[in-house]
């Protein structure tokens, strides 16, 4: 059963993860006859493996006002498809272990209230209050209360089904194997069943992106970054908030947590203290989680969830994000005919609802002083 | 919680027939052994071995050769871990178990799977009643734990495993009201046993036993549900039609039933093997997926792994025993311990025939997947997650257009099992609904942790891992 792809549409998408689903709706909604192209299953790489945090705190206090308005599409989203996909409005807490990161934290909150948001600084007999179970030797917390999830899995299938009713044509298994050209300008796909031809090509592949870009000589600065996740088998209710280590002083480097439980009654944890490099091409390999992260991820777990201990691991995933030079987006148009939308550097989902309205403004020749943020010329000069 | 690591020359996976002849074949060798199994008796399935010291069991034969090859084993000085999890491997070899909670960590020269068979559940309407259990499990409750699975049990499917089963039942006296098989045997059976008469004592023998179980035997028929409120009260069969699939216009009810034991035949146990990345293929006759080994070493394409009985395709207690001693054997020599000069050849050229003969008697017994598409749209497919062919179904009206996906949007094959159990039936679901071919879409690859592991135990079991080499605590 496979539908043969039309031969010509107003815009292609490459790659149906959550950021190309959201964005083939937008096309398909703002009145473009769109085809949403995904090499193998809708969701399945990194947008389905993800904890799919929707959260304001600790991320770019210059990218607030993007932020707030991402977060803020996504309850408009599950208002609107009758809450399909688990939207929780949970909020986030984030824990403090060392008395020095009480700083970095206060300046975060400082810059976060002038943008109107309300986190706090909470201590330890605080925090447990919001999140009971969360026994364990803290220092102190913050608190940001608009933080939400949603299910990875049914926010790509709610996208993917409204953006459908709105008009687009979707194909899994269905690989661009090369962007085509007309000179300069980029004027349609070959996929592995036939070629289309298209006013607008958006590059959605994740750290996949390069490597479509490649295919006409173009470079991007976006390389993958392993990323991976552990899961204990359904528990009762336990974990009621999105729990996260306060950024340290080092930065990501001297440590990272997510740790939250999912509508399944799953409890999600991870923990990367010792970053490891990702050597190249390892996204297209079945990849094991490495032994290090499991020792840090249940050793944290426990730590601040000390009566956590004995509940049963049931599974482990790898995926890859997309990772540019400064931690951004690459958003908006590369070249005549090629938009791109990756380098989601480990926190897309947040974005991109915000993200599919900035491609497809960029499209329409419609533009927001905002969307200068993502620029995808603003490495090597302003050259693509 | 205890935690040890330890070090040997050969670990063996698995202590059924196959496990048990590979590490006693490995320590005749002079080998350092060490086998490792989930249940808290050795003996695998076959020679599975009764819990009660007064089971009627014990002088079955089956039971006899288990139990002597467990005493060989001990007296070679075989360390046997019992009641014990793998529950992660690393090349090399790291192997990470648990064992009632306490961490075992093992590192060893070379390593033999010999994981076994499991179930190939087929999902039809009725399945998940209570009472209706697999044929595997009835035969580990009746001879294992002495248990009685019902009052008024009928046994149905396919495959020589029934007739085992009926034998198992016929042994604790425990009468059948029906047998349901699909096959109805017919010449190829006079053939096989032309060629093989050896197998023909046995094979009566069996005959004599589902006589003696006074079961109604119904061949030619199968499965169309089975019926009941809280649990299930009645079976309904019917003769099979052209298509295979009951003739619904010819059905019947037995009623009064308490108890269902279903089995359609065996899948390798592949979890233990694919991690550790060997190559596997896909053959209906050895039972789906299965690792694939060079039939005279046993060894797999990973250096040091060797795969024996069920794990390199399903084919009964003969090869297993046969295949179990060429790995052990192999890997001992693998190992760093001299091959015997004699002795290999004869094993190799008996393992040969015994597959034979059990290649020509699963052909007689396919594999019926087609049955679930009778399945009605209301009815569960995973067990775990409660997801019903319907939500396939609309998962698939959505957009999915694979196993992988149809998971991720229903959940089915999430829980606990990871898919174990409904992992073929939804792989073929999903590929006849969208006219696919089934195999490839029905291989469920492992990941960390191969079964549900407690956090505090697999954090020290992988702790013992990054000790310096040399050590054992
Ligand atoms: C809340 C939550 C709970 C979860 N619970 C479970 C669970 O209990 N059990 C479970 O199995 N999974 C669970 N996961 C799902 C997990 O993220 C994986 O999707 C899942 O494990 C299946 O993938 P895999 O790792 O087994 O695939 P692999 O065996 O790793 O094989 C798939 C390979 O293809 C690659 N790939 C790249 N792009 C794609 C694409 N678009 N589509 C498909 N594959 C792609 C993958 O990176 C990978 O290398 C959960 C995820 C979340 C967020
Ligand atoms: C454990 C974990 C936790 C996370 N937590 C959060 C969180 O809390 N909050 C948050 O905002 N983000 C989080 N993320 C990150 C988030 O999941 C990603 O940023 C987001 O999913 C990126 O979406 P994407 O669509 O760009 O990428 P992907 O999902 O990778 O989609 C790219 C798609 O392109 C397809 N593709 C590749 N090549 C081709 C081709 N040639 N032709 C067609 N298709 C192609 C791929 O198969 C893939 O499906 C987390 C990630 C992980 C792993």
């Amino acid at each position: 059963m496979s539908e043969s792809l039309p031969k010509a549409a107003d815009v292609v998408v490459v790659g149906g993860g959550v950021v190309g689903a959201a964005v083939a709706r937008q096309m398909a909604k703002d009145g473009l006859k769109t085809v949403l192209l995904e090499a193998k299953a809708f969701g399945g790489a990194v947008s389905g493996a993800s904890l799919a945090c929707l959260g304001t705190h600790m991320h770019n206090i210059e990218e607030l006002p993007i932020l707030i308005e991402a977060c803020a599409l996504w309850q408009s989203l599950s208002e609107e498809l009758g809450n399909s996909f688990e939207y929780n409005r949970s909020g986030q807490l984030r824990f403090i272990l060392k008395p020095e990161d009480v700083a970095i934290a206060e300046r975060w909150i400082t810059g976060e209230r002038a943008a109107g948001l309300a986190p706090e600084l909470l201590s330890p007999k605080q925090a447990q209050e919001i999140e009971p179970l969360l026994t364990g030797p803290i220092h102190a917390a913050t608190w940001a209360p608009d933080s939400a999830t949603v299910n990875p899995f049914l926010a790509v299938r709610a996208l993917l089904a409204d953006g459908k009713r709105a008009g687009v044509m979707a194909f899994a298994e269905t690989p661009v194997e090369r962007l085509l050209l007309d000179g300069e300008r980029v004027t349609g796909v070959k996929t592995s069943r036939s070629d289309i031809s298209a006013g607008h090509i958006v590059l959605a592949a994740g750290p996949w992106s390069a490597k479509v870009a490649r295919s006409i000589g173009l470079t991007l600065p976006i390389v993958a970054r392993q990323a991976q996740c552990l899961a204990s088998v359904r528990q009762p209710p336990s974990i009621r908030r999105v729990i996260g280590a306060c950024e340290s002083a080092g930065g990501v480097e001297s440590g990272y947590t997510q740790i939250q439980q999912a509508a399944s009654g799953q409890i999600l944890f991870n923990t990367v203290m010792a970053p490891q490099g990702t050597p190249t091409g390892a996204e297209d390999r079945i990849n094991e989680v490495p032994r290090r992260f499991v020792r840090d991820s249940i050793a944290m777990l426990t730590t601040l969830f000390p009566s956590l201990a004995n509940i049963l691991m049931l599974r482990s995933w790898v995926r890859f994000e997309g990772v540019t030079p400064d931690d951004r987006f690459m958003a908006g148009h590369l070249q005549d005919g090629l938009l791109i939308a990756a380098g989601d550097n480990g926190t897309g989902f947040t974005r991109a609802l915000f993200l599919a309205q900035l491609i497809s403004r960029a499209a329409r020749a419609a533009t927001d002083p905002r969307d200068g943020f993502y620029n995808p010329l603003r490495f090597a000069g302003g050259k693509p | 919680m205890n935690a040890q690591l330890l070090t040997c020359d050969v670990l063996v996976v698995g202590a059924g027939p196959a496990g048990l002849a590979a590490a006693a074949a490995a320590r005749e060798s002079g080998a350092d052994v060490i086998c490792i199994d989930l249940f808290a008796r050795a003996g695998g399935q076959y020679t599975m071995q009764p819990a009660a010291p007064d089971s009627p069991f014990h002088a079955a034969p089956q039971v006899a050769q288990g139990r002597e090859a467990i005493a060989h084993c001990q007296a070679l000085g075989v360390r046997m871990l019992l009641e014990a999890e793998i529950f992660w491997a690393e090349p090399g070899f790291i192997i990470f178990a648990h064992q009632k909670g306490d961490a075992i960590t093992v590192r060893a020269k070379t390593v033999v799977a010999a994981t076994g068979g499991m179930e190939r559940p087929i999902p039809f309407e009725g399945w998940t009643l209570p009472g209706v259990i697999s044929a595997g499990a009835a035969q580990r409750l009746v001879k294992a734990n002495g248990t009685r699975p019902g009052e008024n049990i009928v046994l149905a499917g396919t495959g020589p495993f029934l007739f085992a089963v009926a034998d198992t039942f016929a042994k604790a006296e425990i009468p059948l009201r029906a047998y349901v098989e699909r096959q109805r045997a017919g010449l190829g059976t006079v053939d096989l046993f032309i060629s093989h008469p050896s197998r023909l004592g046995e094979a009566l023998g069996l005959l004599r036993s589902l006589r003696a179980t006074g079961a109604h035997r119904y061949t030619g028929h199968g499965i169309i549900a089975a019926l009941g409120q809280e649990r299930v009260e009645a079976v309904r069969i019917a003769p099979l039609g052209q298509d295979g699939l009951p003739d619904r216009s010819r059905a019947f009810t037995i009623d009064n039933v308490d108890c269902l034991c279903v089995g359609h035949g065996f899948q390798p146990v592949i979890d233990f093997t694919s991690l550790l990345k060997a190559a596997h293929r896909h053959d209906d006759a050895l039972g789906g997926w299965y690792c694939v080994t060079d039939p005279r070493t046993q060894a797999t394409d990973v250096a040091g792994l060797f795969a024996a009985g069920e794990t390199a395709g399903i084919g009964g207690f003969r090869p297993a025993r046969l295949s179990g001693r060429l790995a052990g054997l192999h890997a001992a020599q693998a190992a760093g311990r001299v091959l015997p000069h004699y002795g290999i050849d004869k094993l190799h050229r008996e393992m040969i025939q015994a597959r034979a003969f059990a290649a020509r008697l699963a052909q007689l017994f396919p594999f019926p997947a087609h049955i679930a598409d009778a399945l009605p749209d209301h009815e569960l497919v995973c067990r775990c997650e409660d997801v019903s062919r319907a939500q396939i179904k609309a998962a698939i009206a959505d957009g999915a257009r694979d196993a992988f996906s149809v998971k991720m949007w229903t959940r089915a094959g999430m829980g606990p099992c990871q898919g174990r159990v409904c992992g073929s039936g939804l792989a073929h679901l999903v590929a006849s609904e969208l006219g696919k071919p089934a195999a490839e879409a029905g291989y469920n690859r492992p990941h960390m942790p191969l079964r549900p592991v407690p956090l505090a135990a697999a954090e020290a079991a992988l702790a013992l891992a990054d000790l310096p080499h040399g050590v054992e605590t």
